[in-house]
């Protein structure tokens, strides 16, 4: 078993600092643990060996188990280490802060634990980290602190090197409904980093997207290597933070300081695949379209609306994004002319109109989907909730195969047959288009081999 | 950290597209070559850095024009004096080079001229580049079509650019000393762009 494999699949897991105050962190993961879904063995560890949540703890290990949890007063932190080293874990995840974040005395002892669990065969992740969260057969194993978890299980992994984005992460999950696999908060990354996590999630057969929340590169080649090989297979999100701190940097008046290094991200991102989410709602968004289909999309768009306004900010939310609004061709507009209103739009956006006899809907919309010109669809309805439309989106989606994403504002049925559909629905027009955007993104480009 | 001169720079680039010019020893070696140029010439103090600030650069001289300020200008800088063609150009850009402390040596191409801090146009490869990339790079510029052809004017010529964006990725990667890499301006006159001047920065 790799110490990754240990970190996200665990046969038997140790909490050190389980402790019976329930305001404690190390009672809240041990509480986690037990009561996530975790089917295998769970060792609690305590100096005072009091009992925790009805069952008795140990003083010390042992005996080997996957992975210890550790949780415990920065002091005592080097000591629970080397015990789990000595009982022979394969990997063991640090929740405690106090370490590099306070300053060179506390990355010298990062160094020292590194070298402790090393020496032993065992792997660190942490310290100063949210922990793990991970979808096994019987249900979720919730190595973190977090209490509340994503809904559903599904394709979204998320790799941070933050711990509290990770609870905006399981948050939106939840609101959207959006499945996920694995959570792994890499903290301080004093052993484990996030390249060799991206890694292990290229070869994870649970993991269909990935998503990566970034401050920095220890080694940017890397982890461009990494994420190359990963995008050939899955697409990767990148949520890049600090990036204006660079940009501050750039007063010098020579070229290579003028974007500051986030320009060298960006071509990191460039050469390795990678779809750079421009703020956190957009990197949610790209994870949710993704999330529905990783096929590829041509850049051709129909932007099928009843509402005038919000279809014409989607269309141009969809030319800032470099994608094609060419007009329907001539048979599907006489085809909209026979269905909708005669002041219904036969451009592009194709605006059928709230005033579309509802019997008419299927048909019109099946048209525009039909339509050779166009890769896929963006459905923009504000508030026009007739079950034909949505029915009649569905329907054509499933038949025509194109990808689509959606904006649905206060219309429940039409939202419930999208949703029903497996249509990503994202919160306003301009982010339905940005969504679509990404499965044009995740396209084979032509300098890049094909994955 | 060491400035190379600009005569230097240009000679640690290699064979990248460049004005005509030569570095004269001489009114006399100075005056007889702007006179095979056959038009204006730009006469440049050889050596000091911030050459433009300190009064060593002077513009469109006739080859009379050029034997009366090439002993001050000599004289600023090491005692030779750079001659060049005068090019007027279309539009400018810069091409640099940096060593990232995440992702090692990349290359910069933008836009320059007066406005270029105030528009920070620009666009970012990983050394080397690989085919293709440098014109995905240039697509995200928001001068785009100004390098496509703008009004018709013919297309910024890509093997010349690429020439120049591999003879600095060739510097970073080939020594480690070099710290900074800044071709600016690079002129465009019809499509051709030319490295009129250039800063190599070692360690």
């Amino acid at each position: 078993m790799s110490a990754l494999e240990a970190v996200f699949r665990p046969g038997s897991v140790a909490v050190y600092g389980a402790s019976r105050h329930p305001a404690k962190l190390g009672h809240v993961l041990l509480r986690n643990v037990l009561t996530g879904g975790f089917e295998g063995r769970v060792v609690a560890v305590n100096p005072s060996r009091e009992e925790v949540l009805g069952r008795r703890s140990v003083d010390r290990l042992g005996e080997p188990v996957d992975l210890a949890l550790i949780s415990v007063p920065a002091r005592a932190v080097p000591a629970a280490v080397e015990d789990a080293a000595r009982a022979g874990c394969r990997a063991a995840i640090v929740l405690s802060s106090g370490f590099g974040e306070t300053g060179p005395e506390g990355k010298w002892v990062e160094e020292r634990m590194r070298g402790l669990a090393r020496a032993a065969g065992m792997r660190l992740v942490g310290p100063n980290c949210m922990g793990v969260v991970s979808r096994l057969p019987g249900g979720w194993f919730n190595g973190s602190y977090f209490w509340r978890l994503p809904g559903a299980a599904g394709p979204v992994s998320l790799v941070s090197q933050s711990g509290a984005f990770g609870g905006m992460f399981f948050a939106e999950a939840r609101r959207r409904g959006l499945g996920v696999a694995r959570f792994l908060s890499v903290g301080n990354s004093a052993d484990v980093e996030l390249t060799e996590v991206l890694e292990w999630l290229a070869d994870d057969p649970a993991t269909g997207v990935v998503g990566v929340f970034a401050e920095g590169f220890r080694d940017g080649r890397r982890f461009v290597a990494a994420a190359e090989r990963c995008t050939a297979r899955k697409p990767v999100v990148v949520l890049k933070a600090g990036k204006q701190a660079a940009g501050a940097r750039a007063a010098a008046s020579h070229t290579g300081s003028l974007a500051g290094s986030h320009g060298a991200a960006r071509a990191a991102f460039r050469r390795a695949g990678v779809i750079e989410a421009v703020d956190s709602d957009h990197f949610f968004d790209l994870l949710s379209a993704l999330a529905a289909s990783t096929v590829p999309a041509g850049p051709s768009l129909a932007v099928l609306t009843i509402s005038g306004g919000p279809g014409v900010l989607a269309a141009d939310a969809a030319e800032r994004l470099g994608l094609r609004l060419p007009p329907p061709s001539e048979a599907t507009r006489a085809r909209v002319r026979e269905l909708a209103p005669p002041f219904a739009a036969g451009g592009n956006p194709v605006d059928l109109t709230p005033q579309c006899p509802p019997a008419g809907f299927p048909a019109a919309v099946r048209a525009v989907f039909e339509d050779p010109a166009y890769d896929g669809v963006v459905v923009i309805d504000c508030g026009l909730d007739v079950a034909e439309l949505g029915r009649g989106v569905a329907e054509a989606a499933a038949a025509t195969g194109k990808p689509v994403t959606a904006f649905v504002l206060e219309a429940p049925r039409v939202e419930e047959a999208l949703r029903a559909a497996g249509i990503p629905l994202l919160p306003s027009p301009e982010r339905a288009v940005a969504a679509y955007q990404a499965r044009v993104a995740v396209a084979p480009r032509p300098d890049r081999e094909a994955g | 950290m060491a400035a190379l001169s600009e005569w230097e720079s240009k000679l640690a680039l290699g064979d990248v597209p460049r004005p005509r010019e030569r570095l004269t020893a001489t009114a006399a070696e100075a005056v007889a070559f702007a006179r095979t140029l056959g038009g204006p010439v730009v006469a440049k103090a050889s050596g000091p850095v911030h050459k433009t600030e300190r009064g060593g650069v002077r513009t469109r001289l006739g080859p009379e024009g050029l034997a009366s300020v090439w002993e001050e200008l000599a004289a600023l800088g090491d005692g030779r004096v750079l001659v060049a063609e005068q090019v007027e150009a279309d539009y400018e850009l810069i091409v640099g080079g940096v060593r990232d402390p995440q992702f090692g040596p990349v290359v910069s191409v933008g836009l320059g001229g007066v406005a270029a801090e105030l528009l920070r146009d620009v666009t970012f490869l990983l050394a080397p580049p690989r085919p293709g990339e440098l014109e995905l790079a240039l697509a995200e510029l928001r001068c785009a079509p100004l390098l496509r052809g703008w009004r018709g004017a013919p297309p910024a010529d890509r093997a010349e650019l690429t020439r120049i964006v591999a003879a600095v990725s060739r510097l970073l990667e080939e020594d480690e000393e070099v710290v900074e890499v800044d071709c600016n301006p690079v002129m465009v006159r019809g499509g051709r762009p030319l490295v009129v001047d250039a800063l190599v920065v070692r360690r």
